[in-house]
Order: structure tokens, then C-alpha cells, then sequence
């Protein structure tokens, strides 16, 4: 029997990246196929020429053996191919039923009117969600289900498209832990009706339970495909790091001071499950953990950004109660944040006031602008990260990534903090942008500043961090000194998946050690 | 050093030559109107008349400043023309009726008048509730208080030294409304460049999130913004009160859309985060001058109005044009 999908030395380029290399790959009815691979294998490129997003450069797909091209998105649904992504396309003030059919509401005709016809819209709906064999109102509206519900309506309106081929990118990743089973089931499901499905997932432990086969990428190209039995998590993370990999040896030791930010039981219901570390002036502080692992609602919960359940912020010593952005400022605490387009920068105003923002408040005599000071702190900024700009006038939606994170970065050393959090600085921004940042985590750490590094690239949280804190499902689970650690042991743990059972004891070192102890 | 700085703050000149010219398709219009009214308005360029457009548009002039700083802000103001009519009817109350000395009773409606917008956006930052929203149950209970306060009976007289404030002349020719506008103009134009708190309106419009991350107090921003809508649609129901010597549950009615109108037509966004002072000055003094040479050309109250409009259309309509078309 043919495979029901195939593809054939498929290549895309984008500038700068061959994103996809030659793939070959195929899929058989009723298979359930994972696809892991780290941020930039080629996992998303190759789901959005599957979904007709975008594009091969070459090669040749194959549906039952007959070639086909999928010139939109449309054609893909008409082929049979559907995909499921990470954020949902449903309309929140709308019903499931409604959600199921959006765009293809059947129509009752009286004469020159025409209105909805409901009872056939909760007919098809129903006969996708009994397809699942899942139990939802049908007129209750999408905003009041949980997200796991939100999923399945989103995967019955896949189904109501009689799809062959459903490609599912990372389901799992906003589902609290005690929802993920349900998904796992429908797959399950989906897979005995004959359905060819493409599991793309960051969780090694759901493999077991729901794939069939494994198949990883790695720079464009296809590692190998295993069957689920021999994929173990050493096998897997070998497979996506490949060839050995040595984080740079820094010249200068970091020499770690007193302490400067001290988290003690730190709670919020879904996110953080008593956290509790310190960090030292002068080092580098690493988190290594998935999205989802509580790692950006660890920091913005520092920052008085998000409200905590309970829980100590200590910064130098002292107790901060009420934590808001603002007071934690004051405190010398900065953060850059993961998202720097939506909560960074203000993107079309110039660079000056991008690199004053936070600094404002020290910039004035008696709220009178001082701007002479502000233009002379900004154009220091530009210098000493050396941010490339025609000017400081021109809007900071104009620069480059890696320059915009400068600005970031900068909008908050001016404020001269004793602290910085930075959540993913590295996201989205060029290689040797990338290694302009971690000289920089460097220098800083050498200033005295005590600094948390998060990042999706585990290589990174490697190559520059003094202490590593792992960080899984909310909860603090291992921390290492560099070099007391390797890539695949740690990405096997970053990527380990905690069980809803498991008490917060065995799974939260009670404190964390001195670095220099 | 000092070097440096001077040589890189030549393109903020640039920028802001830019920026003029980018505001100047209004001036343009502005100058264009003001050449036909010229030729085709009887009587429109002799300065009495010219010197009655400021004096019309001063209220309206006077509340867009602080109204410019709500949209930049990202929020809307629809009780400004409830407000005036409440302050003028409350100054009435207080000066008239309940005797109380003409300054102390000015005193107070400035004060309240600030207060109670600043109890709105609290209303508006504590609960995250729309501002639109917000302001229209204002607008609806202040416009409601006016009658009750009044029993809808204009209130009569005041001394005749108030007078001044509305119908007066400084150096025998410039009204005195003209002049509280133009001083407003100047102060809100300095505010708003030149002072922390204005560059935090701009941030807030801008991006509120992220002024949030950078620590800027976004709430007591919006808040202060409020209060100061409050206070400017106060001093214009004063300067209304003056003008007509009575307090009058009525007046200003309406008003609330002009102003949103000239600060729209002056370019500030809607979506929050741009927008200028002198931008909605010479909005105030496009729709002003347009109306005058409207009547003055005898064009008939009902159609003037339709006019307004479809000017508000254009305005947008033109600034959406001159974008790029954004994805």
C-alpha cells in the first residue's frame, strides 16, 4: 500500500537559510508520526508547506502516490490535508458549533432572504465531535471552555473537513498537564479511523503514548526516522544536537558578590509552584526550560508584572511587598521581555525614546524633560552597544532585530540596575547579533550586575550562563554549575515531562546553593 | 562628546521638518479656505471678524488640547459638552444663587471639575472598562445633574465685572477667550513636549504593555489625563457662562463631537500614541474659520452642519491616503 503522504527531496530556501534540505518523508494511513527537532530545524517550515502557507523551492509532494502541489491554504483543506496550529483560530463570542463551521455556515432560502440554518450547523458539528467521541455543548460559547476544549473544537473543525492527512503543531504546549491525556486519546482515535497524523512536540515523554514513529530534523534535513520503541530521550536529544557540541570558554571567571535578588516560595496557580533561588551579583543565571515551563511567568512575576498567590521577593536584602513594574524599577530590578515588538518597544517612535522609556523618571527637574541629559545617555547607549542606527530620530520598528534588543537592553541600562532579567533576548535575531548579546551578558555580569538568562536554545543557556536552573511545568526541578552538565543530559531534562502526581518535595530543590559555597 | 551630539542632533530637525510637513496638508487646506473665504465671503477679512473666529473656537480650542492628550492616550472623552454645561449651571448655583464670592465660586468649579473626571478614569483604570463607555454615562448624568440643579432655568445675572472673561478685549482688539486659548495651547504644547508626564501620554497611546514593562505609571498617567479633561471643559463652561452672563443647563452641547473632530482632523490617531497640539489648534481653526465663512456667505445653519461632516470624512480620508497601506 502506498503511503497516503510523501514527500520527495523537498527544499526551501529563505534568504539566508536553507530551511528545509532535501526532505524525504512519508506517512502511512493510521500512523501517528512525532516530529521533533529544536527551534529552526525546519519543524514549522515543513508544516507550512504542508498547509499550503507556503511554497517548496523543489521536489515534489505526493498524495496517494499522485504528485500534487498546494499552491494556498485552500487547497490544501481540498486535498485532505489539515493543520491544527499552536494558536487558535476561533472566535471567542461565537459557539462551538458555530467555531466548527466558521466561514461555511449552511444557508435556509426564503425566497430573496436567506438565514443560518442552525439545526444543520449543530448537526455537522455533532457528527465531528462524536467522530472524537468527545462531549461538548454544542451552543455553549468558545470563550467559556477551558483551552483543551478550545483544542478539540479546533481539531473537530479540522475533522469536519474529512481530512486525511491532519497535521497537529505542538497541541500540547498551552495545555496544563492534567489535560494533555484527553488529546492524546482523540489522536489516538483520529489514528484508528485511518488517519495519517504529524505530531510536531517538544515533549519526549508523550511520544510513548502517542506516536508510532519518530522523525527528526536538524538544519533543514531529515536525521532519521525511528519506530517509538527505540526512541529513547538519550537517543533523541543525540539525534537533534548531532555532532559534539562545546559551549566557548570564557577568558574572564565570573566572580560572583552578595546577593542581589533572593525568591522564596514563590506561587501562582497553574505557573509557578514554589519557586525559590537567589541570584548573585556579578553572575549569570541560567533557565532552561520549554515554553510553557513557567520560566517567562517566573520572571515577569519578579518584576511585579503578573500577580503572584504568594510568595517573597528580596532585593538586596530587603522584602518587596506589592511588586509592580514600577517598584521594582526602583528597586534597581530591570526586564527585558520575551516579546520585544508587543512589550519592549514602542515601535514607531524613535530610538531616543525607546532608549529613555524607563529612565525617564531620572531624566527630569521637576517633570521637566532634561534633554539634553536624555540625548546624551541614549547616543552613549548607541555607542557602547554599538546599536546601528542612521540616527536617533528614526522610528526603532525600522532597526534590525538584533538592534532593536540593543535598544531594549539599553532602554534598561540606563536605568542602572543591579538586576536584569532577560527573557529570550536571543529570539528572533541574527547569529552574529546573537554573539554581540552573550559578550554583552558577560560584560555586564563583569560590572557586578547580577543577571537571569532565559532562553528556548539550551546550547545558549550553555554557553553563557555561571549557574544553570532547569525549569519544567512550573516547578525549579535541577540546578547545575557550568560545565557540571552536558547538552543532552540537559536538554533530556528540560524536556522531560512532570506527571500530575508528583509531590512538589521531590520535583523543587528546597534552596538553591551558593554559587562560590 | 559635546561635538557628537550636536552633529547627530541635526536629524532631529530633520525629523521634525518632516513632521511639519506632513502636518501641513492641513496647513495647506487652512490657507487655501482662508484665500477663498477672502474672495467669496463678504466682509471676512476685516479684523473684527477675524478676531470673532478666535473668539468662537476658544472654547472648543481650549478643551482640544486637553482632549488630544485623551486620544493620544488611546482613550476617548465624550462628557466634555455635559461638563460645560454642568460647570456653567454649578457656577450659577454657587455665585448666584448661594451667593458665594464670583472667584471662590470659580475656584470650586474648576476644582470639581477636575475631580469628577478624575473619579471616571479612575473607573476607567481600576476596572479596564472602556473609557468610551465611561464617559458616555458621565456625559449622560452631568447633562441630567445640569436640569436638576437648574430646574432647566438659565440662572441670572451675574455682576457685570464677570462679563470680561467671555466678551472682553485685551489691548482693545484681542478677545479675551482668544487669549486663555492661545496661553492653553502654549502650555499644553509644553506639557506635552517637554515634560515627563506628557511623553508618558504618548507611550501609553503608544504601547501601553510596554510602558507598563518600563515602569511608567500608565494608570496615574491616564488618571492626571482625565482630570486635566475635566479641568479645561470646566474653565470652558466659565468662559461660556461669561460670555452668554448666565449659568445654563444647555450650553455646549454637542460640543464634545467638534472638539473630537478638529483633533481628528488635526492628525492625532485614533489608535493612540501621535498627534500634535498645533495639529488640533488648526483643526479647531479650520472648522471655525469654515463655519464663519459659512454663515457670512449665508449658507443656512442645517446645511452648515452637513458640511462639518463630510469635512471630518475628508480630513480622514486624506490622512489614510497619505499612509502607506499597512498589512
Amino acid at each position: 500500500m502506498p503511503p497516503i503522504l510523501s514527500l520527495h527531496q523537498v527544499t526551501k530556501q529563505y534568504p539566508g537559510v536553507l530551511a528545509l534540505d532535501n526532505v524525504d518523508f512519508s506517512l502511512d494511513k493510521g500512523e501517528v508520526r512525532a516530529l521533533l527537532g529544536k527551534n529552526g530545524a525546519g519543524k514549522s517550515t515543513l508544516v507550512k508547506i504542508l498547509s499550503g502557507a507556503n511554497q517548496p523551492d523543489s521536489g515534489e509532494i505526493r498524495i496517494d502516490d499522485k504528485p500534487v502541489s498546494i499552491p494556498d491554504t485552500r487547497a490544501a483543506f481540498d486535498m485532505g490535508i489539515c493543520t491544527v496550529y499552536q494558536e487558535m483560530s476561533l472566535v471567542p463570542g461565537l459557539t462551538v458549533a458555530e467555531n466548527i463551521l466558521l466561514g461555511r455556515w449552511p444557508q435556509l432560502r426564503l425566497g430573496a432572504f436567506s438565514m443560518i440554518d442552525h439545526a444543520k450547523i449543530r448537526k455537522i458539528a455533532r457528527g465531528a465531535l462524536d467522530q472524537l467521541e468527545v462531549t461538548l455543548n454544542l451552543d455553549e460559547q468558545v470563550s467559556r471552555l477551558s483551552i483543551a476544549q478550545q483544542q478539540l473544537v479546533e481539531i473537530a473543525k479540522a475533522i469536519s473537513f474529512s481530512p486525511r492527512v491532519m497535521v497537529l503543531d505542538e497541541p500540547t504546549s498551552a495545555l496544563p498537564a492534567g489535560e494533555v491525556a484527553v488529546l492524546h486519546k482523540v489522536v489516538r482515535r483520529l489514528a484508528e479511523q485511518g488517519h495519517g497524523i504529524i505530531y510536531v512536540t517538544h515533549r519526549l515523554q508523550e511520544i510513548p503514548r502517542v506516536a508510532d514513529t519518530v522523525t527528526v530534523l536538524r538544519d533543514g534535513k531529515v536525521v532519521g526516522t525511528i519506530q517509538v520503541a527505540e526512541a529513547t530521550p538519550k537517543r533523541i536529544a543525540n539525534m537533534m544536537i548531532g555532532a559534539d557540541w562545546q559551549p566557548t570558554e570564557w577568558g574572564a571567571k565570573s566572580n560572583p558578590g552578595a546577593v542581589k535578588l533572593a525568591v522564596r516560595h514563590l506561587n501562582r496557580k497553574g505557573w509557578l509552584n514554589d519557586v525559590t533561588f537567589e541570584l548573585y551579583g556579578g553572575e549569570v543565571l541560567g533557565i532552561a526550560g520549554l515554553l510553557g515551563s513557567g520560566r517567562t511567568e517566573l520572571v515577569r512575576a519578579i518584576f511585579g508584572a503578573d500577580a503572584i498567590d504568594s510568595g517573597e521577593i528580596q532585593v538586596n536584602g530587603t522584602i518587596v511587598s506589592h511588586p509592580s513594574p514600577n517598584r521594582m524599577k526602583a528597586n534597581g530590578i530591570g526586564l527585558t521581555p520575551e516579546d520585544r515588538k508587543r512589550q519592549g518597544l514602542i515601535l514607531p517612535f524613535a530610538v531616543l525614546d525607546n532608549l529613555t522609556l524607563a529612565s525617564l523618571n531620572r531624566l527630569n527637574i521637576h517633570g521637566i524633560l532634561q534633554r539634553q541629559r536624555a540625548q546624551g545617555l541614549a547616543m552613549g547607549m548607541v555607542e557602547s552597544l554599538s546599536i546601528k542606527t542612521a540616527s536617533l530620530s528614526v522610528p526603532t520598528g525600522t532597526l534590525s532585530g538584533g538592534n532593536q534588543q540593543k535598544v531594549v537592553i539599553g532602554n534598561w541600562l540606563n536605568t542602572q540596575p543591579d538586576v536584569l532579567l532577560m527573557d529570550e533576548p536571543t529570539r528572533g535575531i541574527d547569529i552574529q547579533a546573537k554573539e554581540q548579546i552573550f559578550h554583552l551578558v558577560r560584560d555586564l555580569a563583569q560590572q557586578g550586575i547580577g543577571i537571569l538568562f532565559i532562553s528556548s536554545e539550551i546550547e545558549e543557556v550553555l554557553e553563557v550562563a555561571d549557574r544553570i536552573l532547569v525549569m519544567n511545568r512550573g516547578y525549579l526541578t535541577h540546578q547545575f554549575r557550568r560545565g557540571e552538565i552536558d547538552l543532552e543530559t540537559l536538554m533530556t531534562l528540560v524536556m522531560e515531562e512532570i506527571g500530575h502526581g508528583q509531590d512538589t518535595a521531590s520535583t523543587s530543590p528546597a534552596s538553591v546553593a551558593a554559587p562560590h559555597a | 562628546m559635546v561635538k557628537t551630539q550636536q552633529v547627530r542632533a541635526q536629524p532631529a530637525l530633520l525629523r521634525r521638518t518632516r513632521e511639519f510637513i506632513a502636518r501641513s496638508g492641513l496647513l495647506v487646506a487652512l490657507i487655501v479656505l482662508f484665500g477663498l473665504l477672502a474672495i467669496f465671503a463678504p466682509n471676512f477679512l476685516l479684523p473684527t471678524n477675524l478676531f470673532n473666529v478666535l473668539r468662537a473656537v476658544a472654547v472648543n480650542g481650549i478643551i482640544a488640547c486637553a482632549m488630544t492628550f485623551v486620544i493620544i492616550s488611546g482613550d476617548i472623552d465624550v462628557s466634555v459638552g455635559s461638563a460645560v454645561a454642568w460647570s456653567s449651571s454649578l457656577l450659577g448655583i454657587l455665585a448666584i444663587t448661594l451667593k458665594i464670592p464670583l472667584l471662590l465660586a470659580v475656584g470650586i468649579v474648576l476644582a470639581q471639575g477636575a475631580l469628577i473626571h478624575m473619579g471616571a478614569g479612575f473607573i476607567r483604570v481600576r476596572w479596564s472598562i472602556p473609557a468610551f463607555v465611561v464617559t458616555l454615562a458621565l456625559y449622560i448624568s452631568l447633562s441630567g445633574m445640569a436640569k436638576v440643579v437648574t430646574n432647566a432655568y438659565p440662572i441670572t445675572p451675574f455682576p457685570e465685572s464677570f462679563s470680561f472673561w467671555g466678551q472682553g478685549y485685551v489691548l482693545g482688539i484681542i478677545p479675551v477667550p482668544a487669549v486663555l486659548m492661545l496661553i492653553t495651547i502654549a502650555i499644553f504644547q509644553f506639557l506635552s513636549t517637554r515634560t515627563v508626564f506628557g511623553r508618558s501620554v504618548y507611550s501609553v497611546g503608544g504601547n501601553e504593555e510596554a510602558s507598563r514593562l518600563s515602569g511608567i505609571p500608565v494608570g496615574r498617567t491616564r488618571i492626571i489625563i482625565f482630570a486635566l479633561s475635566g479641568l479645561m471643559a470646566a474653565l470652558g463652561g466659565i468662559i461660556i457662562s461669561s460670555r452668554v452672563m448666565a449659568g445654563v443647563y444647555n450650553v455646549g452641547q454637542g460640543l464634545e463631537f467638534d472638539v473630537i473632530a478638529a483633533v481628528v482632523i488635526g492628525g492625532t490617531s485614533l489608535a493612540g500614541g501621535s498627534g500634535s497640539m498645533i495639529g488640533s489648534f488648526l483643526g479647531v481653526l479650520f472648522i471655525g474659520l469654515l463655519s464663519n465663512g459659512m454663515t457670512l456667505m449665508g449658507v443656512p445653519p442645517y446645511w452648515q452642519e452637513v458640511a462639518r461632516g463630510l469635512i471630518v470624512l475628508f480630513a480622514v480620508l486624506f490622512s489614510a491616503w497619505q499612509k502607506p497601506i499597512r498589512k
